[in-house]
């Protein structure tokens, strides 16, 4: 057994433990230097394994994780995405958070869970992976302890969340009592040959709705926008972007690797939730006011699109898939970003309380200009090159409907991407006041803003890296 | 004769039950208290699979411990969440909790 595979796991755990122990030594003023440490320390992970060649194993820990193409593809997205919630938070966490080694060594804990979960291929590993993702999010969203808004809306979260995992529980007992194993490779042989019976079907069903829980898929997004208002917004960037990411990429693994033989039966009800899902969430959308809500109704849209690739089901649509998730990640911290960057220096989240912002900060408009105008799809952004690629690999698996219908939807997303533009850049604002931002989030969001441009002309790295995780399964 | 099926019947009704008072429940103790009951349901389950089904593993077993690791776990964040919320606000009640929109 080569242990030195599980290596970038192993450092975040020893990383975020380390947080936690030095925070209660160390007095209150050098608590500043905990995002620094453990950006440093991500980007050295990220940095070595890379160097290290990505090495991967085909059978590991008794089939408990697998390390292949798949988990690393993520395992980088995941780091990444970590290090962009990181430099997000620094001076948010400053002003608004009291226990700041707490919520750091959570994020990281955050990140080694997504990236388990990348790599789980046995249910119950997969449902620890989820769990120790969940448990560090419910803290992480009511960790300003004195704000009602975040009490509240942890408290809906865990509420909500433990729900899901009970249902996804009994749903796994189901499928391990009727096929006698938990490891997705033996519950794909145990279907390939028999026909699946009403008790199996329930049991994937109730998977099916834990993982709608937790992408916030209609009709399980209720809690999604009032946690996404309520919640620290570097905790909202973590769900939007990374725990988005992580929850597709294990519903991904099982739902091919395990239940793929079986798909006839769990079809139909994929495509009618991903149809619902983004419909509802982009027209609900259209009457918020509250930006961290828009971006809530926003994200359930998305989710919408991205479950058509796992009803679809061929290599190109998971190929398709992983690039968008990529794709979409990436515009949501670039997202998230600006609006904590303006957050930090006037305290408002209100669509209206952005206008005049192109006059005040013309940096930051033109940056949640570029990653709003990636969310919607537009050209010359990846968003547009992840939607093509994704939305013509579905279209020819035969689901042109469907692919009809999130057309339609990007177009009704993009008018009220466009209201947050247009308040920027026509309505006059109050305050005229020009915002000062500091150096470090302007070279970071210049950064992710040059990404997301980039990746949208020339994207060929990008789909060559998706394609080489979904061949893991093809 | 004590088989499999009867044990199913028994978690079944468990779960509808936790269900149920998820559904119906407002204060926010309760509404753990019936999730708990979900939980139990999902371990007579994997434990009886475990049992009478002898082509089945140790697995079933294995898994029940670790779900009443995780729900004791579960219960006890939910619960600092509840409390700090009660301090807060003077109620658990979860339809008095609206300051969020909706």
């Amino acid at each position: 057994m080569n242990f030195l595979l599980l290596l970038p796991e192993i450092s975040v755990a020893i990383l975020a433990g380390c947080i936690i122990i030095i925070d209660l030594f160390v007095p209150e003023r050098f608590k500043r230097s905990f995002p620094y440490v453990s950006i440093t320390g991500l980007s050295l992970i990220v940095v070595f394994y890379i160097f290290s060649g990505l090495p991967s194993s085909p059978s590991f820990l008794q089939n408990v994780i697998v390390v292949d193409h798949f988990t690393s593809f993520f395992r980088i997205l995941f780091l990444l995405l970590g290090i962009g919630v990181l430099f997000a938070s620094g001076e948010f966490v400053e002003k608004h958070i009291d226990k700041k080694g707490e919520y750091y060594a959570l994020i990281l804990i955050a990140v080694l869970a997504t990236m388990l979960m990348a790599g789980a291929r046995e249910l119950l590993t997969a449902f620890l992976a989820i769990e120790l993702l969940s448990f560090s999010l419910y803290v992480l969203v009511s960790i300003t302890r004195t704000d009602q808004r975040s009490n509240e809306s942890g408290m809906k979260y865990i509420i909500l969340g433990v729900l899901s995992s009970a249902l996804f529980l009994f749903g796994i007992s189901y499928v391990y009592g009727l096929l006698g194993t938990t490891i997705f490779d033996d519950i794909a042989q145990a279907t390939i040959n028999a026909p699946v019976n009403l008790g199996l079907l329930f049991g994937i069903t109730l998977i099916i709705v834990g993982f709608g829980f937790k992408v916030a898929a209609v009709p399980f997004h209720m809690w999604a926008p009032d946690v996404y208002e309520g919640a620290p917004l570097p905790t909202t960037a973590l769900l939007a972007a990374l725990a988005k990411a992580a929850v597709f990429a294990l519903f991904i693994r099982v739902f091919v690797t395990a239940f793929g033989p079986s798909i006839s039966s769990w079809q139909t009800i994929i495509l009618i939730i991903a149809g619902l899902t983004m419909t509802l969430g982009n027209l609900v959308a259209l009457t918020q006011s509250n930006i961290k809500r828009l971006m809530a109704y926003s994200s359930i849209g998305q989710s919408g699109y991205m479950l058509m690739g796992i009803a679809a089901f061929s290599h190109l649509t998971i190929s398709g898939l992983i690039f968008h998730i990529s794709g979409y990640a990436l515009s949501t911290i670039a997202a998230f970003f600006t609006i904590i960057v303006y957050h930090n220096q006037t305290g408002h989240e209100e669509i209206t309380d952005y206008a005049g912002l192109a006059k005040r900060s013309p940096f930051l408009a033109i940056s949640l200009m570029a990653s709003l105008f990636s969310l919607a799809g537009l050209p010359f952004f990846v968003g547009f090159a992840t939607k093509f690629y994704f939305f013509t690999a579905v279209a020819a698996e035969g689901f042109l409907w469907l692919v009809s219908l999130a057309i339609l939807n990007s177009v009704i997303s993009l008018y009220y991407y466009l209201q947050i533009v247009r308040q920027m850049y026509i309505e006059p604002g109050t305050e005229t006041a020009p915002l000062m931002i500091g150096p470090t989030p302007r070279i970071v969001l210049g950064f992710l803003a040059i990404a997301i441009t980039v990746l949208g002309i020339y994207p060929r790295f990008l789909v060559a890296g998706a394609e080489l995780a979904a061949r893991t399964f093809f | 004769m004590l088989e499999l099926q009867h044990v199913l019947i028994l978690s079944a009704s468990l779960m509808a039950l936790g269900v149920y008072g998820v559904l119906a429940r407002r204060n926010a103790i309760l509404i753990l208290m019936s999730i708990e009951l979900i939980l139990t349901a999902v371990n007579l389950n994997l434990l009886a699979f475990a049992y009478f089904v002898p082509s089945n593993n140790l697995t079933g077993q294995i898994f029940a411990l670790f779900v009443i690791t995780i729900a004791a776990a579960e219960i006890g964040l939910a619960m600092a969440i509840i409390l700090r919320v009660f301090k807060n606000r003077g109620t658990s009640q979860i339809n008095e909790l609206n300051t969020l929109r909706n």
